[in-house]
């Protein structure tokens, strides 16, 4: 068998340039119940302003995340046309740029500008995943970053989406709160078109194809897992139906499940006991904050648990409706 | 003092509409009769709560075939245990499963044997393919968690791909990919289903990459024969789980009938504590005192407990050796012989229809 054959011969361009949207087509987020229950106008109030406050710490990981990118390549074209990048996002002087725009779009849902900046209501699974998203880069070479970013070549599709549902179904929004969207509709296929092109040039080996793809499939599942830590702060959990909990001899609780037990502790037992249905999940925190005044980690442990829970099949997530 | 058993595994009846060729009852499953009655099983749920047992998996045979399924699930629900039923699907239809979520069952393992119908089919040794789909959309529409359940080998392995995906369609929220391991039926036709190295590692590629994505949890359990380290049957002999035979004998796990010389107590004579608690056979190798060499100083024996007992009677005929499965094991080559052989063309043994 010659080397130019078989499972080890590279993709021409057209077929990686395929195998990479096939991958955004399956697991890009415009298919999480998130993002799709946005687009149909099925989100609340509150929902809405604590995704755009979560994805708010994501827009500030991605010059971080660009910066460490620049310094991967020896090659100034490459750095001359990634660094605009960076100026897109911190814009050229104070008051401009796409941070600028997302603080305008989170004024325009009803947020606090202080608030946001300072990341009150970041929950802890979304902040794991933007800062996944910084590691991975920071642990992967050029070609393996670059290919990471191309979540771009689906963005700009989801913008066009995105501002369609903002405009029919959120009209509470503020005027100008769009402008991100809109910068974005122009600046992701730009950007993706020349990560894409570098992608298909430098990705030569089935091997270093295969890195890329991975590399991909990674940043999609980021994207999925940041809007799966929203998704639970902003729904109402509750004991799922099938869950048995049954009380210990030792004073703790067990929650069963077909394939698992999850043993639950005193503060456990607390939360869980919020989850009735009827608060969402930054209310559960909420409500436990209040109930421990002056202890730091509190709201953290309740969407630890609610994550934990919520990954074993303990809790569900009910949506909560739009007013 | 013996642990804490937290899973009862209530075997209700070898019974069963399908035939297997790799079925984990014992070759003579018609001698072992269903002793037990129904006030009989229901004891022993009440019994197994008391024990600290949390979840019950009422399986078979098929547990369906017997009419007081209804009852028996009743009573381990009023037990506070979580109720899971391992199904083939038939003779259980839509109404009964109904009936039966409405006393208390909590979930549902479905077996499926090929992603294609005629191949399943074939399998089972009956028509059922469609029914275990019905069953399986029953499940969901009831609100229930579905598992599917495929023992996998050389004839399906190819299809892993199609199962997953079937089981995405189906609404699963598992799916296990579970290679055949060699005990009863699976023995007697070994030879007819072990894979190749290469049929494995395709389809161990496919898992791993199905397995990123969200949704549907896939558990992959690792083929006999192919790995170096054994698996860590049952969690430990007489630790965590506990089986209870439809004859009534209460056992460390499925096949230990097969151990001679053990002795175990049955449920008709003995409560069920001190049928796990006392009985020499469910003593004989529990914790980490009968292991022999190169278990004994292992750092991994308390990871894998010596690998399976009745694999190693079965390959060695001594129960006390280190499981063969091991690379450590000095009885390791017979593994690699089994393995190596050239397979094609043995014929399928379908487990037998009826008593004899």
């Amino acid at each position: 068998m010659s080397p130019a054959s078989g499972v080890n011969a590279p993709l021409s361009p057209d077929a990686l340039s395929a195998a990479l949207r096939a991958i955004g087509e399956e697991r890009y987020h415009h298919r999480h119940p998130f993002n799709e229950r946005m687009h149909e106008g099925l989100l609340s109030r509150r929902a809405l302003q604590t995704w755009v406050a979560n994805r708010y710490y994501y827009q500030t990981r991605i010059p971080i995340k660009d910066g460490m990118i620049l310094t991967k390549s020896p090659d100034a074209s490459f750095r001359r046309e990634w660094v605009q990048r960076i100026h897109d996002h911190d814009g050229q002087r104070e008051g401009e740029g796409g941070l600028e725009l997302w603080l305008r779009l989170a004024e325009a849902v009803g947020l606090e500008r202080s608030e946001v900046e300072a990341f009150e209501l970041v929950v802890p699974g979304a902040r794991r995943a933007c800062d996944e998203y910084v590691a991975f880069v920071g642990g992967h070479d050029l070609l393996e970053s670059v290919a990471a970013s191309l979540t771009e070549l689906f963005a700009g599709f989801i913008m066009h989406t995105r501002i369609a549902a903002f405009e029919k179904h959120y009209a509470w929004v503020k005027p100008g709160g769009l402008d991100y969207f809109q910068s974005r509709t122009v600046q992701a296929p730009k950007d993706s078109k020349y990560g894409l092109e570098y992608v298909l040039e430098h990705a030569r080996s089935r091997e270093d194809q295969q890195r890329c793809l991975a590399a991909l499939r990674k940043k999609c599942d980021i994207l999925w897992s940041f809007l799966d830590a929203v998704d639970r702060a902003t729904a109402r959990p509750v004991l799922a139906s099938h869950a048995l909990v049954r009380d210990e001899p030792d004073g703790s609780r067990v929650v069963v499940l077909s394939e698992r037990a999850v043993r639950i502790g005193g503060s456990g037992n607390e939360i869980l006991e919020l989850c009735d249905g009827t608060r969402t999940g930054m209310d559960v925190a909420g409500a436990r904050v209040a109930a421990h005044p002056g202890e730091g980690s509190v709201a953290d442990e309740v969407h630890d648990f609610l994550e934990e829970m919520g990954k074993a099949g303990a809790l569900r997530f009910e949506p909560e409706a739009p007013e | 003092m013996a642990p804490r058993p937290y899973n009862l595994i209530a075997e209700l009846s070898y019974r069963c509409p399908l035939r297997c060729p790799y079925c984990s009852n014992p070759l003579d499953w018609a001698e072992t009769r269903d002793s037990l009655d129904t006030d009989a099983w229901c004891r022993v749920m009440r019994e197994a709560s008391a024990l600290g047992v949390l979840h019950v998996g009422l399986t078979g045979g098929e547990p369906s075939v017997r009419s007081d399924l209804e009852d028996i699930v009743a009573a381990a629900a009023g037990a506070q245990l979580f109720t899971h039923l391992v199904t083939a699907g038939l003779p259980l239809d839509e109404d009964r499963l109904e009936a039966l979520a409405r006393v208390g069952l909590r979930s549902v393992q479905l077996s499926i044997q090929d992603a294609l119908p005629e191949a399943s089919d074939h399998i089972a040794g009956t028509t059922s393919f469609e029914r275990k789909l019905a069953i399986a959309r029953k499940t969901r529409a009831l609100g229930l968690p579905l598992v599917v359940n495929v023992v996998l080998h050389r004839h399906n392995l190819g299809r892993v791909r199609e199962l997953i995906a079937l089981a995405r369609e189906l609404d699963a929220e598992r799916i296990e990919l579970a290679n055949t391991q060699y005990h009863g039926w699976a023995l007697l036709n070994r030879d007819a289903l072990l894979p190749s190295r290469e049929q494995l590692a395709a389809a161990s590629a496919i898992v791993q990459e199905e397995q990123s994505r969200p949704g549907l949890e896939i558990l992959w359990v690792l083929p006999d024969y192919f790995g170096d380290r054994p698996k860590p049957c049952m969690g430990g002999w007489g630790n965590k789980n506990i089986v209870v035979a439809p004859d009534g004998l209460v056992l460390p796990c499925q096949a230990a009938r097969s151990l001679p010389g053990l002795e175990f107590y049955d449920v008709s004579s003995h409560g069920l504590e001190a049928c796990w608690a006392d009985a020499p056979g469910m003593n004989a190798y529990r914790g980490e005192d009968w292991m022999p060499e190169p278990c004994r100083s292992c750092d991994r024996r308390g990871q894998d407990f010596g690998g399976c007992r009745c694999q190693a009677f079965a390959l060695t005929g001594d129960a006390t050796r280190t499981d063969p499965a091991c690379a450590l094991s000095p009885d390791h080559d017979v593994i690699a012989k089994l393995r190596d052989g050239d397979h094609s063309g043995v014929p399928l043994r379908h487990r037998s229809a009826t008593r004899n």
